[in-house]
């Protein structure tokens, strides 16, 4: 099997001439380089598609600098940082019928759509998994219409752990908030946090219980339930020994999650606890969700009174509305970036060692077959990627080959992602990462 | 093929299958699937001749790094699309279902560390089970079924439906309104699509605002398990558990339900009065619109009082109340009454959590484990009493069998009758439960949600309002300009489809040939004539959009492209309810049990709730209901499109969709898609929100198709649109035995083996034997040893 690390090691031992293509040098560059460790990865997913002309600046046709060229209106809120953010165009999804949503598809590059479940683990969750372990694992949160974040608090469209493994976005901050930061309250609220914890525990035991006379092929089943609560029971406790560092990192907890005027105001809720979860290092992997990964949303806030589906019917480029909401996303953006630049890392910030992947669930568009799907890298994942740069890609390698560069980007190298060679012959030409996009 | 010929080809194919089964020892070597290969695969698939790119002669044994190969070679095995049939030297079907078994058997050993294989278990791939194999001559030595000893955890709705109970009183059955909702009946959406239980509901008086903002006031929860949203049968027990956030979402309910149970709405003393009039003016502000503050509540309790209600309401927590309020919440959640340690258990921890928050927040908090007990969530089959017979089986006992036999029909607890017959002991033999399957199926009183929901999944015409159209492609098809509209009139007429099928069940005479054949319909006239009429074309101005407008048609703004459609005229019916779950005051409605043209329609696969169930955004989905006719009538399968598949038809908004069809006729694709397109192109004669028409893109129709390898020849053969299509597979045995199949499914909740197949023959032998009776089907169903017998692994 051809991976970094072979090359690598190939490499060391004087015995990797052969094999040293411009892929094998690049990626040695890449581990050559200074680096510090990439500790965790973001990604963003708006809904209703990326359409690049909203975000491949005018007039570039080929992999430039961004350094002379301007942001297009949509990202503009990114011009001040684009010396650290990477454009790419020119993937293709076109194997994950991306055409309302790929859903679970987008982050696993197959095959996805409205009900159908995850055919395998997602990007994000191999990611959690490879990246030094903190308390939570991975953090999932979605954003959508108040009215659907109230009646559906938790939804799983995006991530999974494995085929038929979904897991869910948390949309409400309010029970976010107790559940990760419950623990550092005092008086009545650390109380009815303890009390609840004590019978979490029993009911953890009584469906323990429950499971023991269960015919094997039933108590697999079975043990997801128990582990529900298990996970709860050992997140609550292992949040209790960390409650004297959470308090620094804490969210202030006021009007914008109590009496939220519009949804952006729990919106923006969830990602202060998003924030503070990355910087309490409480997580390694972040999902935010935009719409939920569906084919709704709501950004009433902004003054986008039109909602729902039709979002997506409407031509992107130069519309005032998208406009709008590709800029609340770049807000976003902006503001993980300088929080994590704000926390001290090493010799450098946490921000050194993250990287953000943003991009949309739908590809370019609505009713899209997925031949170009746009991404923006920001960070350099600790000094492995390059940034200040747009590339262009010829349209023939899929977002699989973007998730394998990741997680040859974190050390964890694949020679493909969720596709095998089979699949690979119609669908990516290459094996293993996409050069281009490594320093 | 004559009679004869089939005959003896039956006995042919029978006798080599009987001297398969007695060469069963063969079938566990590890050599049997290198044989398999060597005789009919290795010609055009050797290392010589990889025809497709495809080489299987180091195909040895199944491992993870090739398990997508071998699951290919099931699929193809297993539906005959491998060997090609013009290759003279075939499997027999016993051959084929060896191999089948051999590599299930041996991917589910490869891959227990990944994940497990579970694939040929699903309700999708059911049809990979050849049906010959199962309505044939039945083999000699065949061991008598059973099916696994195991829990099921309990439908969304079912779990939806008993915390309704809890909350809210609904009426008894009045047989002079039978369509109306009743105690029992499932919680169908409202007219937006959205399926909650309410608090307080029946109780508001009035409220702030308009519609939408009644919407938003009134509080309720949705099901808070899930399921599949897919196409076909879906609830079986292998599929699924109860995640750690949906069981957060459950306890954080159980406390706000347990609160209702307690005090009612969470209200304001002002909100409550004996008309709104009586309500203080500044009460009604506008700013309060959409605010729970906005709702008014009459004074009179509508809610259960229960234990739980006396339990807060008097002073201090006695041993008597805590215990009754224990008891009643768990035999209300779990459908039986608790062992005395169950008692005790809870009655300990509810007592725990009042001492730690006091009685108010202690005793609602500690009872919330109760909605969280396995029983509440899942429901056991597991025949821990009673020894096993020779083949390892068990009958199911006591409020387990009680049990689900009470869930082949309803949502809610066992009837009287039915726990008295545990009680008493009248519920231990075959005979017994036929008895109480046929008082239950003669008892309207009892509501038989689950019947309905088989067909729902069976039909799939209940997506039709959930299936996003594209608002231009809407219009031009002649839909409501108002998409709103649209989808509502969907969610309106999937409960008319329901109220059908409900008519026909009572009568219980041919019942799938009438779902496939009647001519009537449950008709909205205010709502559904634009669907149920004809599409006759582009306009030629605007002011002739509409021959006959509807009520609902557009005031002030034309279509961007105007069209003409016909509007429905239906002869007058008799009046008749459909359920439909109602948040908001619906618009006018005037249903009727009324017929429609016999040469435009026919059966409710040619009803807009069937059709568009079965469209996309933008256009008709002939694929999706080729499919539907292969897998539900014909019992064929298509196996799993390969990745490597671009499954996209040519965007051409010129084009009829029969010739953007035209890239799935390649060599490549056909092999499957002959098995799907020419059995959903004759629904043509549709378009894709249901409106007949004559002429598609300025060209007539074009709504030929053909019954292809059927595996009834009399069938198979060209036929001129979908209402001859239609005609002819309803007449068929085969059809008739597929539905067997799928019901067999549903209600024992696992994909028929070879085991099965007296069950299966039996079923069907019930069902022709009382003229089509779908109780009679039910009712030998139901007493089977697929039904009644459990596996188990103990000595």
């Amino acid at each position: 099997m051809l991976n970094r690390r072979n090359l690598l090691q190939s490499a060391a031992m004087g015995a990797g001439a052969a094999f040293c293509s411009s892929l094998s040098l690049n990626i040695a560059k890449a581990a050559a380089a200074p680096q510090s460790s990439p500790k965790r990865i973001i990604f963003f997913l708006q809904n209703q598609g990326f359409d690049p002309a909203t975000c491949v600046p005018a007039g570039l046709k080929s992999s430039a600098s961004l350094a002379d060229v301007t942001l297009p209106e949509p990202i503009s809120p990114l011009e001040p940082h684009k010396h650290k953010i990477h454009i790419i165009n020119g993937l293709h999804g076109r194997h994950t019928s991306p055409s309302h949503s790929a859903y679970f598809g987008a982050l696993g590059g197959y095959r996805g759509g409205i009900g159908v479940a995850a055919s395998a683990e997602t990007i994000d969750h191999v990611v959690s998994q490879r990246l030094p372990e903190t308390i939570l694992p991975h953090l999932c949160i979605g954003m959508d219409a108040l009215e659907n974040m109230v009646s559906r608090p938790t939804l799983a469209t995006l991530s999974a752990t494995g085929a038929g493994q979904p897991i869910f976005m948390h949309s409400n901050p309010n029970d976010l908030y107790q559940m990760l930061f419950g623990g550092i309250a005092t008086g009545d609220v650390k109380r009815r946090f303890e009390a609840r914890s004590k019978v979490l525990r029993q009911v953890e035991r009584l469906a323990s219980n429950g499971g023991k006379t269960l015919p094997e092929r039933d108590r697999d089943l079975y043990r997801s339930y128990v582990d529900g609560f298990r996970e709860m029971n050992g997140l609550r406790q292992r949040l209790g020994e960390v409650s004297d560092h959470l308090q620094k990192f804490a969210p202030v907890y006021g009007d914008k999650f109590l009496k939220p005027k519009f949804e952006t105001d729990w919106h923006d809720s969830l990602l202060d606890i998003g924030i503070a979860a990355l910087q309490a290092g409480l997580t390694n992997t972040l999902t935010i969700g935009s719409g939920r990964g569906e084919i709704f949303g709501s950004w009433k806030g902004l003054g986008v009174v039109e909602a729902g589906h039709n979002l997506g019917h409407m031509e992107q480029p130069d519309n005032p509305i998208w406009i709008k909401i590709r800029q609340y996303n770049c807000q976003m953006l902006v503001k993980l970036m300088e929080s994590l630049e704000a926390m001290p890392e090493g010799n450098g910030t946490m921000m050194d060692n993250t990287l953000i992947v943003y991009t949309s669930n739908n590809a370019d568009k609505q009713h899209t077959g997925g031949a170009n799907w746009p991404f923006i890298l920001l960070g350099n994942c600790g000094g492995r990627l390059k940034t200040g740069q747009f590339t262009q890609l010829d349209g023939k390698r899929p977002i699989n080959a973007l998730y394998t560069t990741l997680l040859h980007a974190i050390a964890a190298p694949r020679d493909r992602f969720n596709m095998d060679d089979s699949a690979a012959r119609t669908l990516d030409p290459k094996v293993g990462p996409i050069e281009e996009l490594f320093a | 093929m004559t009679k004869t010929l089939a005959r003896l080809a039956c006995w042919l194919i029978w006798t080599a299958m009987i001297a398969a089964v007695h060469a069963e020892d063969a079938i566990h070597s590890p050599s049997f699937a290198q044989t398999f290969v060597q005789k009919y695969c290795i010609d055009c698939h050797g290392a010589d001749t990889p025809e497709a790119d495809l080489a299987l002669h180091e195909l040895t044994s199944v491992e993870a790094d090739n398990a997508q190969l071998w699951q290919t070679v099931w699929e193809q095995v297993a539906l005959k699309q491998m060997p090609p049939t013009y290759e003279s030297n075939q499997p027999s079907v016993m051959e084929r279902l060896q191999l089948s078994n051999w590599i299930t058997s041996n991917l589910e050993r490869a891959l227990q560390d990944q994940g497990g294989f579970q694939t040929h278990l699903v309700p999708a791939k059911g049809n990979h089970l050849d049906h010959e194999l199962l309505f044939g001559p039945l083999p000699a030595g065949l061991e008598p079924t059973s099916t696994p000893a195991r829990i099921w955890r309990i439908h969304p709705q079912e779990h939806l439906t008993r915390l309704n109970e809890l909350i809210n009183r609904e009426p008894d059955f009045n047989p002079q309104r039978p369509g109306l909702r009743t105690r029992g009946d499932q919680i169908g959406p409202n007219e937006d699509g959205e399926i909650k239980v309410y608090y307080g509901l029946d109780r508001v008086i009035g409220w702030v605002g308009g519609t939408a903002a009644y919407a938003a006031a009134i509080t309720g929860f949705p099901p808070m398990l899930s399921t599949d949203d897919h196409h076909g049968l879906r609830n079986y027990p292998i599929l699924y558990s109860v995640n750690g956030a949906e069981a957060v979402q459950i306890a954080g309910n159980a406390e706000d339900i347990l609160h209702f149970m307690a005090y009612g709405p969470n209200a304001e003393p002002y909100q409550f009065a004996d008309k709104v009039s009586q309500i203080d003016r500044k009460y009604k502000h506008e700013s309060l619109r959409g605010l729970s503050q906005s709702l008014f509540y009459g004074k009179s309790v509508k809610r259960p009082l229960t234990p739980v209600y006396d339990l807060m309401h008097e002073p201090g927590v006695s041993d008597e109340k805590l215990t009754a309020a224990v008891n009643y919440l768990f035999e209300s959640l779990t459908l039986r009454p608790p062992t005395e340690q169950e008692t005790a258990t809870y009655v300990d921890l509810a007592r725990q959590s009042i001492a730690d928050l006091g009685k108010e927040e202690g005793a609602i908090l500690g009872l919330t484990p109760i909605f969280l007990d396995r029983d509440a969530l899942f429901r056991p089959e597991l025949a821990e009493e009673g020894t096993p017979d020779q083949y390892g089986r068990v009958m199911l006992q006591g409020h387990e069998l009680a049990l689900a036999v009470n869930a082949a029909f309803c949502y809610i607890a066992p009837d009287k009758s039915l726990t008295q017959a545990v009680k008493e002991g009248r519920l231990q033999t075959r005979e017994d439960v036929e008895r109480e399957v046929e008082r239950i199926l003669q008892d309207d009183t009892i509501r038989k949600p689950r019947v309905l929901q088989f067909f729902r999944e069976y039909f799939d015409y209940d997506r039709a309002g959930y299936i996003c159209k594209d608002t231009r492609a809407l219009i031009t098809a002649g839909g409501d300009n108002k998409a709103q509209a649209y989808y509502r009139t969907m969610f309106g007429m999937t409960a008319n489809t329901d109220r059908l099928i409900e008519l026909i069940l009572q009568e219980d005479k041919q019942v799938l040939y009438e779902l496939l054949t009647t001519d009537r319909v449950v008709y909205d006239a205010n709502q559904d004539k634009r669907y149920f009429g004809e599409f006759v074309g582009k306009a030629k101005s605007r002011s002739k959009t509409i021959e006959k407008a509807p009520a609902t048609a557009p005031k002030k703004k034309a279509p961007a492209l105007p069209n003409t459609i016909r509007a429905a005229q239906l002869p007058p019916g008799d009046p008749i309810h459909v359920r439909i779950a109602q948040v908001i005051t619906p618009v006018k409605t005037e249903r009727s049990l009324t017929t429609l043209p016999a040469e435009q329609r026919m059966g409710i696969l040619t009803h807009p709730s069937w059709l568009v169930s079965h469209s996309d955004a933008m256009d008709n989905h002939a694929i999706l209901r080729g499919r539907w006719i292969r897998e539900r009538l014909l019992g064929g399968a298509v196996p799993d499109v390969p990745i490597t598949v671009n499954a996209m038809l040519p965007v051409e908004p010129r084009e009829t969709l029969r010739h953007r069809m035209r890239v799935t006729r390649e060599e490549y694709c056909w092999k499957c898609h002959q098995k799907m397109d020419p059995l959903g192109l004759p629904f043509e004669m549709f378009n894709h929100i249901g409106l007949y028409r004559t002429q598609d893109h300025d060209k007539p129709v074009d709504a030929t198709g053909e019954i292809i390898d059927s595996g009834e020849p009399s069938l198979d053969g060209p036929v001129d649109n979908a209402l001859d299509m239609i005609r002819k597979l309803a007449e068929s045995e085969r059809v008739k035995q597929v539905f067997v199949r799928h019901a067999f499914r549903f209600w024992i909740g696992r994909n028929e083996t070879i085991n099965d197949a007296p069950v299966l023959q039996d079923a069907y032998r019930a069902y022709e034997e009382s003229e089509g009776s779908m109780n009679a089907l039910l009712t030998s169903l139901l007493t089977s040893d697929a039904f009644l017998y459990r596996h188990v692994d103990r000595p």
